[in-house]
């Protein structure tokens, strides 16, 4: 009855409770398209960055703690064997071995430093953790070709073919040199590796750094929601020869990323959230004070102050039930025509290129959209609805 | 002293504040109301009666005084704790209907019951019961907006009388009403107390009402000013049986459309 009767109450002023619908509508279009977009944002980040470090990284054991003076002191020695072990299980797609080392590029007139990350040149083919500018990628039994970043190829004014110099420290500890053939101009999308990096065969580099080593082992899975399970029977099988760090250990820009729009999307969440909530309680209040003489009433014909409060509270919660339902199909319908539309939109922080404006529309955002609504109209009823049940009735039958 | 008393005012004082100034709307009422009573409270505007129907309606409080209805003390209970006496024992017809507008005038009816906590089947008697008794049968499923003022008035009436109180409060139940629908709406509750003996107080300023009244209450500047018999309940001389026959036959040839 009580809820027949809040129900009527919403649909008896049909244009206020439009443009309150309309509000809440709104802003739950708003939360669901932030929602969207913020997920596959992170979900692209996620899925970019795993392609280049992998799901998991594996290490010889101690190689975190340790202050190591010479490249490779805590490198794998048997590390073909634990790869054959680790691709056994189903879960894992792949494993790729890598080093990464660091020294001097020259091209005869001037030096630069590099950040190069040693390869399988098959692996690196498929991973597709890059984009090829110009020349070809890393070719196999090729020891001396690389690939270097955009940026430090601007530097060295290097293009496909030329050659260059790369100098390190071996593991022994003393200088090796080595000429390498520019292959290819590769962008990862952020400035900041472009402008140091080179990519080169792993052979190559164990070469230079004369070692059989390898500094560590990537593992990638099929999904990347096993990675804890693949991870947990890895360290138990492994407990004392290795050990392991997961993506979202080394990722470290792609959490910075995830902080910072997570504060603009709470900061633009909150300011939605405030504006609703006045909307829909000015709206009540409205009517709460058109229905003075009508509170007025069913006080007097004996119905409790907490039976009135209730209908009005009903009332918010029902307007948040209807607004959010609605929400949903608006924000359902409106994501389907951005993904079709094709918006493309400007490169997010530390990226060079743009990318197509996608609204991902998981259930999870949909329900929060749906609750929030909810929440959002039944608290601003809080108010209104406590005012309505504190009438003195004599002042309530009187009021024109 | 076989008369049972269902309302017992005494010394009653009640006084507002109009801005700075305190006006003395009740100075030392006392009233005695018994069962069966279809009483008039008559006097000028500003003269007391509404606040003195308040009083009775439980909706209000006195500031000195003692309330006694159907047996029970109020005056020391907040009025949110009366909402039950209202509930139970008391049935409202307001002077602007004040029915609710997005009800049907059968759901007006039943709100009353619901809440109540009447059973489904018992409630759907008694509404339609009372929807019959004023002539309305045929508007159940109407809004309010859709009736005539008379017609919004009996759903009132109907609604007050669908709980079976011991005392319907009515305030200047006629005086949004033209004269003959007035007469009607007076009529119907005249017809009402003698069937039922349901005991009514309402007030008026009109003398036509006031000569149909069973007993007239003058008010005049907060104060019982006098106390007369009104020319109604001349029937109370005739024997009960006779008086139900009459009414009956009364309520069912009332007209619906007044």
């Amino acid at each position: 009855m009580f809820t027949k009767l809040a129900l009527r109450n919403i649909f008896r002023n049909r244009r206020r409770s439009a443009i309150t619908l309309a509000v809440i509508v709104f802003g739950a279009v708003g939360l669901i398209l932030f929602g969207g977009y913020k997920a596959i944002t992170f979900r692209g980040l996620r899925e970019s960055t795993i392609r280049r470090i992998g799901h998991l990284q594996l290490f010889k054991a101690g190689y975190a703690k340790a202050e190591s003076q010479k490249p490779l002191e805590y490198g794998l020695e048997n590390a073909d064997a634990i790869r054959k072990e680790i691709e056994r299980d189903p879960r894992v797609r792949t494993t790729a071995a890598q080093i990464t080392l660091m020294g001097l590029i020259s091209n005869g007139d001037k030096s630069e430093t590099y950040i190069a990350t040693a390869v399988e040149p098959r692996k690196d083919r498929e991973s597709e953790s890059h984009r090829l500018v110009s020349g070809t990628q890393l070719p196999d039994h090729e020891l001396d070709a690389i690939l270097i970043g955009a940026g430090l190829a601007k530097s060295m004014k290097a293009k496909p073919g030329d050659y260059l110099t790369l100098m390190t420290t071996t593991v022994t500890g003393s200088l090796n040199a080595m000429d390498v053939r520019v292959a290819g101009v590769i962008t990862t999308g952020v400035r900041e590796y472009d402008d140091r990096a080179i990519k080169m065969p792993i052979e190559g580099a164990q070469q230079l750094l004369q070692t059989a080593k390898i500094e560590k082992l990537l593992v990638f899975l099929k999904t990347t929601e096993d990675t804890a399970a693949v991870e947990a029977s890895i360290r138990q099988k492994y407990a004392t020869t290795l050990e392991s760090k997961d993506w979202s250990q080394l990722a470290s820009f792609y959490h910075q990323v995830v902080m910072l729009y997570n504060g603009i999307f709470g900061f633009l969440g909150l300011i939605v959230f405030g504006t609703v909530v006045f909307s829909v309680a000015n709206t009540i209040v409205m009517s709460v004070f058109e229905r003075t003489r009508e509170i007025g009433t069913l006080l007097a014909v004996g119905t409790t102050r907490s039976k009135v409060w209730r209908m009005f509270f009903a009332e918010g919660f029902l307007i948040g039930v209807i607004g959010g339902l609605l929400g949903i199909l608006a924000g359902v319908a409106l994501a389907q025509l951005i993904n079709s539309g094709n918006v493309m939109l400007p490169p997010p922080p530390g990226y060079t290129r743009g990318y197509p404006l996608h609204i991902l529309l998981q259930p999870a955002v949909l329900v929060t959209s749906f609750v929030i609504s909810v929440i959002t109209a039944t608290l601003s009823a809080i108010f209104p609805a406590w005012k309505a049940s504190r009438m003195k009735i004599v002042d309530a039958l009187g009021h024109i | 002293m076989n008369k049972q008393s269902v309302v017992q005012l005494t010394s009653i004082d009640k006084s507002y504040r109009l801005g700075r100034v305190s006006v003395r709307a009740l100075a030392d009422v006392s009233l005695d109301i018994t069962r069966g009573d279809f009483l008039a409270l008559a006097g000028p505007s500003g003269s007391g009666k509404t606040t003195l129907l308040n009083l009775i309606g439980c909706i209000d409080k006195p500031d000195r005084g003692r309330i006694v209805i159907d047996g029970a003390d109020v005056t020391a209970l907040p009025l949110h704790r009366l909402a039950a006496t209202r509930r139970d024992v008391l049935g409202f017809v307001f002077q602007t209907f004040n029915l609710i507008p997005v009800l049907t005038a059968w759901q007006n009816v039943e709100y009353p019951l619901l809440l109540r906590g009447t059973p489904r089947r018992e409630r759907r008697e008694r509404v339609e019961r009372w929807l019959e008794l004023v002539g309305l049968a045929d508007h159940a499923r109407q809004r309010p907006d859709q009736l005539s003022g008379g017609q919004r008035q009996r759903v009132a009436i109907a609604r007050a009388m669908a709980g079976d109180p011991k005392l319907v409060i009515a305030d200047e139940p006629t005086a949004n009403l033209d004269s003959d629908t007035g007469a009607r709406i007076l009529d119907l509750l005249g017809e009402i107390n003698t069937t039922t003996n349901c005991t009514f107080v309402f007030s008026t300023h009109d003398p036509a009402l006031m000569a149909r009244a069973g007993r007239v209450v003058h008010i005049r500047d907060g104060r019982v000013d006098r106390m007369a018999d009104g020319g109604w309940q001349m029937a109370e001389q005739m024997p009960a049986h006779h008086l139900a026959a009459t009414s009956a036959s009364a309520i069912r040839h009332l007209p619906s459309a007044i």
